[in-house]
């Protein structure tokens, strides 16, 4: 029975995990950056549904479309007017470039928020349900259905209409993407909107089970890079796999090997799938 | 002929300078490396703001008299982004290049422990408000001194409190963080637990700014404990509770947290979740607690509260104990001659807004903890070494709340 609460809360942990990783794969998949400023567009997002919350009484899962709204039109800037500049330049550039944006948005969010700890905290964050003995947290399962949709969305558009083909098409091959009359600049900006509105999401779930500040950002960052390597850039279900397989991995190190070594677990995973896999898991970026 | 009429006027502004000198007051330099900016830019700017408050009071009062000259406070606060390692290079900073004279703490049992080495090092007095492990002052330092008592005995009030409450609480549960701090409190703990009458059922250790507690709540769960004593930091202690509610994990009889509870951020974080926790402080601003620069402490908390726009905990008194102590202890030493100032500061006993203040032979302060609880949103002392006021107890499961 404690087992299977324990592979519970993995999976339900490795859900949040996946949605988070889901904006940064598709961008490092897509327009070739590894986002490094990924989490803090996910505290962003904590930030926009805890805002629409205390001050204006928006139940924060019907904030976190508006949240994706606001992330999205950022995204979209951001890539537009600044990342576009160095897109086609040496990766180094774009390492340094979004590494210097995760300190930028990390420190206007302390001069805008402070550096209090802030939680999302609606009267049902602690509800929870029992089924067969086993408790699961509503907030935490409302997560995961929200990851779920959201990676089925994703994959939706990709697989199915004419602007996730485009995406995909840009992704494989950028000439003759243009030739086909692809606008590179316009669709790296869309693409990036996409990625910042789900980090949006994530961040409004993350504000919702975890707590806020705006430092949160680099841990999260870590994480999604971890498992955007596993889940393989290429299949939003495969990101979400790879949350899964490393939220029920920690969950099964804290229980056996012990708490301090949740970390050592997901960071040997990721050693041993890049020596085992090298070729698919790097063959999208 | 220029040049020598230029050299004339410069000897001559040397000269007036020098004249003027007496007439103007000195300044003392107080340095120290603060976690203003980072993860623990929240805990941290309780000491910056306490800093410069209790230097700005000092400075306003009149400064320190050392022999029949009078000084002033200068502060100078380096940002060390929550990095232990930059703290330690901005810690020689101040000491080589800013040549400060005397220097404050940062936040943190862990950049205390590595900061401190510098400060002993180079010998100067180095009285630190934020650091509480008992690894601190276990080194034989000369130069390191502590207003937060040890942290072995954060949870000695509160056990004790365990063997007088009704229904007896039998079995206990110890988390706490791996951090310096953490680990000295679950030491000492420990051996508070060998007493008879209690047993404990579940001694395990957490990462350091983990977030995710859901797998250690399971296993809470199966242990059942009377008791949960729990060791870390604050958003650690924040991601616990809410997670403890998710998961419908409640101990039988009463749950306590070494830190965050005594604040009104966690208070106001957690809402109406954060009643019956049980936590501890050193420090409550009482008017007993009389002070030479802002009358008590009732008057320095309204003083605090007004200028920063937030109620002081026990960190921010500690911190400005620290700064007193300087004040009493140049003033004392009639010098800035750090060996006679350290001197002074291992022999100094006096009463301030945060304590009595005199330190141990390994230079921290011995202070008793309060145990308190958090009813109906307010914090409300419950026990030092006799209760103060009834606690809420046992604490109802979380679905018979509210």
């Amino acid at each position: 029975m404690l087992l299977a609460q324990i592979l519970t809360n993995g999976l339900l942990l490795g859900g949040l995990y996946g949605l988070m990783a889901l904006g940064m794969a598709l961008i490092w998949g897509v327009l070739n950056i590894v986002n490094l400023a990924h989490g803090a567009l996910i505290m962003l997002g904590g930030y926009a549904v805890y805002f629409m919350f205390t001050a204006a009484g928006i139940d924060p899962f019907a904030a976190l479309p508006v949240a994706m709204l606001v992330m999205f039109a950022f995204g979209y800037a951001l890539q537009r007017f600044l990342l576009n500049l160095i897109v086609r330049s040496a990766p180094l550039n774009t390492l340094l470039i979004t590494f210097g944006l995760d300190v930028v948005l990390t420190y206007l969010a302390q001069l805008a928020f402070s550096a209090d700890f802030r939680a999302i905290n609606p009267s049902y964050a602690g509800a929870n349900v029992t089924v067969l003995g086993i408790t699961i947290p509503l907030a935490r399962l409302a997560a995961f259905a929200v990851a779920l949709v959201l990676a089925a969305a994703l994959w939706l558009l990709l697989e199915r209409t004419r602007l996730g083909r485009a995406i995909r098409a840009t992704a494989q091959n950028l000439v003759a993407a243009r030739l086909y009359g692809v606008d590179p600049r316009q669709l790296y900006a869309v693409t990036f909107g996409i990625g910042a509105a789900l980090a949006g999401a994530a961040g409004g779930l993350y504000g919702v089970v975890s707590q806020l500040t705006p430092y949160v950002g680099t841990n999260l960052t870590v994480k999604s890079f971890v498992i955007a390597i596993m889940g393989g850039l290429e299949n939003p279900f495969g990101i979400l796999a790879g949350g899964l397989v490393i939220g029920v991995a920690e969950a099964l190190a804290a229980l056996y090997l012990g708490p301090t070594f949740t970390d050592a677990i997901s960071f040997g995973l990721l050693v041993v799938i890049l020596v085992a896999r090298p070729v698919r898991s790097l063959k999208g970026a | 002929m220029k040049q020598a009429i230029a050299g004339v006027s410069v000897v001559a502004a040397i000269a007036l300078s020098a004249a003027a000198a007496p007439a103007q007051t000195k300044t003392i330099t107080l340095g120290a490396s603060v976690q203003i900016t980072g993860a623990m830019a929240n805990p941290g700017h309780y000491y910056r703001d306490a800093y410069q408050l209790a230097v700005d009071q000092i400075n306003a009062k009149g400064g320190i008299a050392v022999g029949d000259q009078r000084y002033q406070f200068a502060l100078k606060v380096l940002d060390n982004q929550s990095d232990v390692n930059l703290g330690v290079r901005q810690y020689v900073q101040l000491i080589t290049s800013d040549k400060v004279d005397f220097l404050l703490g940062p936040f943190n049992s862990n950049d205390a422990l590595d900061d401190s080495s510098v400060a002993e090092k180079y010998e100067i007095p180095f009285v630190q408000g934020g650091g509480a492990s008992s690894q601190i002052f276990a080194r034989g330092y000369k130069y390191v001194f502590g207003t937060l008592p040890p942290a072995d005995d954060y949870f000695g009030s509160t056990i004790e409190m365990l063997g007088k409450l009704e229904p007896k609480p039998k079995t206990v549960a110890l988390l706490s963080a791996d951090d310096s701090f953490d680990v000295s409190v679950a030491t000492g703990t420990r051996k508070l637990l060998a007493k008879p009458g209690l047993t404990t059922v579940f001694d395990e250790q957490y990462a350091e700014h983990n977030s995710d507690f859901t797998t250690l709540l399971s296993l809470l769960k199966s242990k059942a404990p009377d008791v949960l004593l729990w060791g870390g930091h604050e958003p650690e202690a924040l991601n616990f509770i809410r997670q403890a509610k998710s998961l419908d994990f409640s101990p039988k009889d009463l749950a306590s947290f070494t830190v965050g509870v005594p604040t009104a951020d966690f208070r106001k974080a957690l809402g109406k979740d954060a009643d019956y926790t049980f936590g501890m402080t050193v420090w409550l601003p009482s008017a007993t607690l009389k002070d030479d620069w802002f009358g008590d402490a009732e008057a320095f908390a309204k003083q605090f509260q007004e200028k920063y726009g937030y109620p002081p905990d026990y960190h921010v008194a500690s911190a400005v104990a620290d700064v007193e102590t300087y004040a009493k202890a140049i003033a004392k030493a009639g010098s800035l001659d750090r060996q006679k100032v350290r001197a002074a500061i291992a022999a100094i006993d006096f009463d301030c807004l945060y304590a009595r203040v005199r330190y141990a032979e390994n230079g921290q302060i011995d202070l008793p903890q309060t145990a308190i609880q958090i009813q109906n949103g307010e914090l409300v002392p419950v026990y030092t070494d006799h209760f103060l006021n009834k606690p809420q107890y046992p604490v109802p499961p979380w679905n018979a709340r509210h």
